[in-house]
């Protein structure tokens, strides 16, 4: 391929692509699907059989008791395991995930929907804050290498890696809330204000965001540090960079030569980052007294909610699913050499 | 196409580039003279290791840390002494006056863009007015190298082959019309039929835009073909420079004959090519006094394992070797024949 015409992207092989990555993303996606029917039908003490039994107990007969457990669930509980897959599969077609046992009657994507608010807005805020900021030290802390300044940046980078996200939110709470209380020790919001486009519950809600966003972006600052770093020495060690200084290019010019080739191993990180954000931030949502996705993960867990933790697990491979598909189709608009098909 | 002006001279004068090392700062290369001709391609050959990259590098002043240029100058005709420059007047002589085409110039181009947008970016940093005029002088000059310049700036590095972007290094050295062009290992990495086309363009080029070269290699042959005047390297000092034909052919310094002898032909004996002994000093095994080569040397006597032989020229050609001294005085007293 390396004689080949210079290859520029055609509709065709793009739509080809983006079917190909498609065709791949349900087919995992209904791969783990059928994994937590499996689980949930076949875990010990069988909590679907085990509600419909002690619905039957409580005095229902047992076509109510089976009504009243498929609309929990999503399949009947009763039948062979074959036609209970087929209720649940059909259910997840109509985006049915069943209902709440833990609040009863509420569906669970209602629950799914409203916790997925929470996690955006502080997770999606501190990936992309800790991206940003951890990029651009990196790049400085791998160019001032051999000085104090880079010493000092990497060193953060380092300290901040190893310390567990909770401690650095405990000690943001314990700092900004409790002795020096400028801050919301937690909640979304303050309940007084209209929810809405206004202003005193927009400024509510980035008030109460400041400390999870703040402790988001630092636990996650370091890995991004450490990486664009290593990065960005790799690549100044390649030849062309020098041969850029040697035909005269300008500082800008190398500069981004430099930053560009460097940045391109992350956004697959990146991506993959924004994936797993479905998956809420478990500690920072429980610190924070943040209702999203996390925090209902562990509830769902610890009330075994199984129609909810099977929802929620869903939630998150679709997330992760989606934000592959975006990261490999970005790779193929930022690095010309996975478009032409990877030769050379 | 371009305005011929007159080749400019450059001066290399007692150049000497140390490395540092944790035994201390070691010399790569070591009070080097060598002119190079206006107008002459001059080549310069030696073992890996013997400080022909760091002198290349030299003549932009841009030798690498832990690298650091201690003494010397490199005068350049309408540049002035190049060590002397600094910061934004380094940058605009790097690529305007002095083109330079990359050691494995393969990987010498940004993997993420188009060779037409890094000529774009080449011809921005120099200030130059008329890129279309810019694009149409690289276009030229691919195509003199035997290359659709249309297709080749439209294309990413790793659309073009080991040859075509050797040539794309040597376009991006030239485009600019430097006058002074140094060539690092311009076909290393290269088959021989792509080696011969690239010899021949530099030859071509060289010619056509009355340019002065420097021809870094270790490959001697290649060198033969392509350079009027041929400096040998060893052990950063050049030990013998003069015209290509007479350094080859009546070789006077003993590194010099057993770099030849080493070449196989490719007719008669495999077994006459004889390598050299020894290996080829490092910056830690270079000795502190006396000759450099004297260990592989079959012609050492006393006299080198003290004293440092000095260059002698002599009608047009310099040897610096107590033995090839003695063998011309001999010969010119006709006691040696």
């Amino acid at each position: 391929m390396t004689h080949a015409v210079p290859g520029r992207p055609r509709l065709g092989a793009v739509a080809r692509r983006v079917g190909g990555h498609l065709v791949r993303g349900l087919a995992m996606i209904w791969v783990v699907a059928t994994i937590s029917f499996v689980i949930i039908r076949e875990i010990p003490g069988n909590p679907v059989m085990g509600q419909y039994e002690s619905l039957i107990q409580k005095g229902m007969s047992p076509e109510q008791a089976e009504r009243a457990t498929a609309v929990l669930y999503g399949f009947m509980p009763t039948g062979n395991l074959w036609q209970q897959y087929v209720g649940y599969m059909g259910s997840l077609l109509h985006l049915d995930l069943g209902r709440s046992l833990s609040t009863p009657g509420v569906e669970v994507t209602t629950l799914i929907g409203h916790a997925a608010r929470w996690t955006v807005l502080p997770v999606l805020a501190g990936t992309l804050l800790s991206f940003l900021l951890g990029v651009t030290m990196g790049v400085y802390a791998a160019i001032k290498r051999s000085g104090k300044l880079g010493d000092a940046l990497a060193l953060s980078g380092s300290l901040l890696h190893g310390v567990p996200v909770y401690v650095i939110g405990l000690l943001m709470t314990a700092i900004f809330a409790t002795l020096w209380p400028i801050m919301p020790s937690g909640g979304p919001v303050d309940v007084e204000f209209v929810p809405g486009f206004n202003a005193g519950y927009i400024g509510s809600l980035i008030h109460h965001a400041v400390l999870p966003v703040v402790t988001y972006t630092l636990a996650s600052y370091g890995g991004w540090i450490l990486a664009m770093k290593s990065n960005v020495v790799a690549v100044l060690g390649d030849d062309f960079i020098l041969a850029a200084e040697l035909r005269g290019l300008r500082r800008g010019f190398v500069f981004r030569y430099l930053a560009r080739n460097a940045i391109l191993p992350l956004f697959t990180i990146l991506a993959l980052s924004i994936g797993m954000l479905f998956g809420g931030s478990i500690f920072i949502e429980e610190i924070f007294n943040y209702p999203g996705l996390g925090l209902l993960l562990v509830n769902s867990i610890s009330s075994r909610d199984y129609a909810l933790m099977g929802g929620t697990f869903l939630v998150i491979t679709v997330g992760i699913v989606v934000a592959n598909i975006i990261a490999d189709l970005l790779y193929t608009v930022i690095d010309p050499r996975v478009r032409s098909g990877g030769a050379a | 196409m371009t305005v011929h002006t007159a080749a400019p001279e450059v001066r290399i004068r007692d150049l000497t580039v140390v490395y540092k090392t944790p035994a201390g700062e070691l010399p790569a290369v070591r009070g080097v003279d060598l002119t190079l001709a206006p107008g002459t391609i001059t080549g310069v050959v030696g073992e890996s290791g013997s400080g022909k990259s760091t002198l290349a590098l030299s003549l932009l002043n841009a030798v690498q840390p832990p690298g650091r240029i201690a003494a010397g100058s490199v005068e350049i005709d309408g540049l002035g002494d190049v060590l002397t420059l600094w910061g934004e007047d380094l940058r605009r002589a790097r690529g305007r006056q002095v083109g330079y085409v990359f050691q494995a110039a393969q990987n010498s181009l940004n993997p993420l863009k188009t060779i037409g947008k890094q000529l774009l970016d080449l011809g921005r940093s120099h200030d130059v007015a008329d890129l279309r005029a810019l694009v149409r002088d690289a276009k030229d000059l691919l195509a003199r190298m035997g290359m659709d310049g249309a297709r080749v700036l439209d294309s990413y590095q790793h659309e073009l082959s080991g040859g075509m972007r050797q040539r794309v290094g040597i376009m991006l050295a030239l485009v600019l019309n430097a006058k002074v062009v140094v060539l690092d290992e311009p076909t290393t990495a290269l088959d021989m039929i792509t080696q011969a086309t690239i010899l021949r363009i530099i030859r071509e080029v060289h010619e056509e835009r009355a340019l002065t070269t420097l021809v870094i290699t270790h490959d001697v042959g290649a060198v033969a073909e392509v350079a009027d005047s041929l400096a040998v390297m060893y052990g950063g000092r050049v030990v013998e420079h003069g015209p290509v034909t007479e350094v080859l052919g009546n070789a006077r310094h003993p590194y010099t004959q057993g770099l030849i002898r080493a070449i196989p032909r490719l007719s008669g004996d495999l077994s006459l090519a004889r390598a050299l002994p020894g290996r080829p000093p490092t910056l830690g095994t270079l000795p502190g006094q006396g000759c450099v080569f004297r260990e592989r040397c079959e012609r050492r006597m006393e006299v080198c394992e003290t004293d440092d032989p000095l260059p002698v020229n002599r009608d047009g050609r310099m040897v610096a070797c107590h033995a090839a001294d003695r063998h011309l005085t001999l010969v010119e007293r006709k006691e040696f024949v």
